[in-house]
């Protein structure tokens, strides 16, 4: 499947095809799945290493952030005490201005403006003490705990992760140290310094997002290579399909090109083998079956050149058989006779031989079957006398002009009423003809004594008899209903067989009145409705073309 | 005087039964065993009708037949043990009147020969005239104005068959019958070959004929005088 078909897989139909799609893709196209697996795996593998990387880089940033920031209140709180060791100031207002100067070192060494002090609770009330301040970054922020943790241990640092309110009414993430600062003549308070991480969180974010292009980009990459790995795989071995199709299809001179000496090409070599012997196997066959029409054909030559001289001789003695004594003249009358049985067989066996090389073709032309079964009928009127057999034809339908070969369907037709004279036994023998839409058929139908039904599967047999001890009669050469039935097949028809015991049976041929006919119902049944019957209704008629005739004219009219 | 036929088959023993039933009948038979002396046998001995066999040593039959052709009308009749379309084919149209399939019997033999050396009907007119060809059915002559056409026997038959009843339309069983002398259904394919044949001789258009005429799902007839 190539990259076009999986997009237009992908693109068309409603939306909920797609997972049946995709499933199907994944079940058809190799090359899918493997860059399916590839980018999964691969993305998982990112995935994690991403997120160690993230939380790691994440986890030291914040560390040296905190690092740096107790270090910076801590030089803030230290200088801020100094300045307050150092001065003697006493009263309300120089207190306060000696607070306002701590406050303004603290903020120039701590590099934050974020901060609050407060005179640690549990003193005594000092009406000159500075009031607390708290700038507005901090409000709310400052938890009981770390002043709780302040106030127990005052010379101690003590910090905490706090969200802090930004300028646009949002927060970033800071930190919030806590110290204590002791004021002479006022006692002692907690100093309280924010430090926005708002920065190094987006430095971390922007990393992230590094991270996360870097990785789809990756992914991406990943599946471009697996794309073009598996393709430079898959191609060759959809090369290969698509070759054995084709050798399959009949193409017997495809073959793969071998390219270098990897395992592609061992498999094209290999392939290429296979055709060849393929190739040569057919071939061989062809040339043998070539051979074998060839064989036929100098075998019809060969044998048919003696067998005139003998017919010639055979007959030039059976015109002057009156002169011969008795004996000597029932040998040239056995002589011509057998010479006949012989001619026949070889003219069936040579026959069956054409249609086993597959080399027969249909002289077609428009035939009424109607009027082919009359002159069948007709001509073979005196042999059906001879076994006292009626021969009666019966065309509800089929007064139509059908492609077919005549000569063919004639030898058919002149085969099943020479079958049923002969085993008739004497009773009249109805031939119907009739069509419908798709088909024409003809059946022969005899009283006679019939066949088992594992006789009447093997009817169409060479050479079969129902009974080997009698002898053929009419001499038939035991070919006739397997050249029959070939004949039938060639016209893409069929000859279908129904026999009782003690009730006759009946041939049903059956052919459809185009070539391209799918499928053909035949018009006529094959179990007559009367298969217990002797012998067909009296119908008045006093012989087979009278009653055709009168047939003929019914559907005329 | 009796009519000599030439045999030209390479299978002695045929060619010698051929012979005896030949001479039994009343004709003179002459042998030839191989293709390449055909021709020689056929010059020196000027046979009435040449039997030929299609498989022969040498130069095959359908050769034989065209060279025979080239230079004669005389009547050939094939014998033939390939009943198969293509070679039949094949020897009408390189020139040969009629053809029988091995094996055959002596009466189908001896009556095939009689139709082919059988002397034309008294012919009822001298001269007929068939689209602007003129026929001496006397002279057994064709000519369109002062040029003479060669036709063979059989084609010549064949054009006056047409000719004498121009007003009918002769299906092909109806020209086998009367032209090749078969009494029951025969192979139609004599008849297409060589009304090919005739046509290439006589039409000035071969593909667009005005003598012989086709009754399309019919036969044929002949073309109206001009």
């Amino acid at each position: 499947m190539s990259a076009a078909d999986t997009s237009k897989l992908l693109a068309a139909g409603p939306w909920r095809e797609v997972p049946r799609r995709l499933a199907a893709l994944w079940r058809r196209s190799l090359q899918f799945r493997t860059v399916i697996i590839t980018l999964g795996l691969s993305g998982l593998a990112i995935l994690v290493i991403g997120l160690y990387i993230s939380f790691s880089v994440a986890s030291n940033l914040f560390q040296a952030q905190r690092e740096s920031v107790l270090e910076a209140s801590n030089n803030a709180t230290a200088a801020a005490q100094s300045i307050l060791d150092s001065s003697a100031a006493a009263d309300r207002a120089s207190l306060q201005s000696l607070m306002g100067d701590a406050v303004s070192t603290i903020t120039s060494i701590s590099g934050s403006s974020d901060y609050a002090i407060f005179r640690a609770p549990g003193q005594a009330v000092n009406t000159n003490a500075p009031p607390d301040q708290l700038s507005r970054g901090l409000g709310g922020v400052i938890t009981p705990e770390l002043r709780q943790q302040v106030q127990d241990n005052p010379g101690g640092q003590y910090w905490q992760s706090v969200a802090l309110t930004n300028a646009d009414g949002g927060t970033d993430p800071g930190i919030v140290v806590g110290s204590t600062l002791n004021v002479p003549a006022a006692g002692r308070y907690e100093l309280y310094l924010g430090y926005n991480l708002a920065e190094a969180e987006e430095t971390l974010a922007f990393m992230q997002v590094t991270g996360i292009v870097g990785a789809a980009a990756l992914l991406a990459l990943l599946s471009a290579i697996t794309l073009v790995v598996v393709r430079g795989v898959i191609e060759p071995i959809r090369e290969t399909a698509a070759t054995s199709r084709r050798l399959a299809a009949g193409d017997l001179g495809v073959r793969m090109p071998e390219r270098g000496e990897d395992e592609l090409a061992t498999l094209a070599a290999s392939f290429n083998g296979m055709a060849d012997s393929l190739q040569a196997r057919i071939r061989e066959l062809a040339e043998l079956s070539v051979m074998q029409q060839r064989f036929v054909s100098d075998v019809s030559h060969e044998l048919r050149t003696p067998l005139t001289t003998i017919r010639l001789a055979g007959d030039v003695l059976y015109g002057q058989r009156e002169d011969f004594p008795g004996p000597t003249s029932r040998t040239v009358e056995l002589l011509h006779t057998q010479t006949d049985r012989f001619e026949r067989l070889l003219a069936d066996l040579l026959e069956i031989s054409r249609y086993d090389a597959g080399s027969v073709t249909l002289a077609t032309e428009p035939t009424n079957l109607v009027h082919l079964a009359g002159d069948a009928i007709e001509s073979m009127h005196e042999l059906a006398f001879e076994h006292g057999s009626e021969l009666r034809l019966i065309a509800p339908g089929g007064h139509l002009d059908a492609d077919v070969d005549p000569r063919r369907i004639k030898r058919i037709v002149r085969n099943l009423i020479g079958n049923a004279i002969e085993h008739g036994e004497g009773r009249p023998i109805v031939v119907a003809v009739d069509s419908n839409e798709t088909a024409i058929a003809l059946s022969v139908r005899d009283y006679g004594m019939g066949m088992t039904e594992e006789e009447a599967a093997r009817v169409f047999d060479r050479f079969w008899r129902a009974d080997p001890s009698r002898t053929r009669t009419i001499g038939g050469t035991g070919l006739g209903l397997a050249i029959s039935l070939e004949d039938a097949v060639a016209h893409g028809g069929s000859l279908d067989v129904w026999s009782k015991p003690g009730q006759g049976t009946v041939f049903r041929l059956t052919l459809p009145r185009t070539p391209d006919a799918a499928t053909v119902v035949s018009p006529l049944p094959l179990e007559p409705d009367d298969p217990a019957a002797a012998g067909p209704p009296p119908t008045g008629a006093t012989g087979a073309i009278e009653a055709e005739l009168a047939e003929r004219e019914v559907h005329d009219a | 005087m009796t009519p000599r036929v030439l045999v030209v088959d390479d299978d002695t023993a045929l060619a010698e039964m051929i012979g005896i039933v030949l001479r039994t009948e009343g004709f003179e038979p002459v042998f030839c065993a191989d293709g390449t002396g055909a021709l020689a046998a056929f010059r020196e001995s000027k046979p009435d009708l040449v039997l030929l066999d299609l498989m022969l040593p040498g130069i095959d039959g359908i050769e034989v037949c065209g060279r025979i052709r080239s230079e004669s009308g005389t009547p050939i009749i094939m014998l033939t043990a390939k009943s198969d379309t293509a070679d039949v084919v094949k020897g009408l149209e390189s020139g040969a009147d009629d053809y029988m399939v091995k094996p055959f019997n002596p009466k189908e033999l001896v009556a095939r020969i009689r139709t082919r050396l059988r002397p034309a009907p008294e012919p009822v007119v001298e001269t007929l005239a068939v689209g602007d060809l003129t026929i001496d059915a006397a002279g057994h002559e064709v000519r369109r104005g002062d040029e003479r056409i060669n036709l063979t026997p059989l084609e010549f038959d064949l054009l006056l068959t047409l000719a004498s009843k121009p007003q009918q339309v002769f299906t092909r069983e109806m020209l086998l019958e009367q032209v090749w002398g078969y009494h029951y259904k025969a192979d139609t394919r004599l008849v297409n070959v060589h009304v090919q044949r005739l046509r290439a001789k006589v039409e000035h258009d071969p593909d667009n004929p005005r003598i012989v005429m086709t009754v399309r799902g019919v036969g044929y007839r002949a073309g109206a005088t001009t």
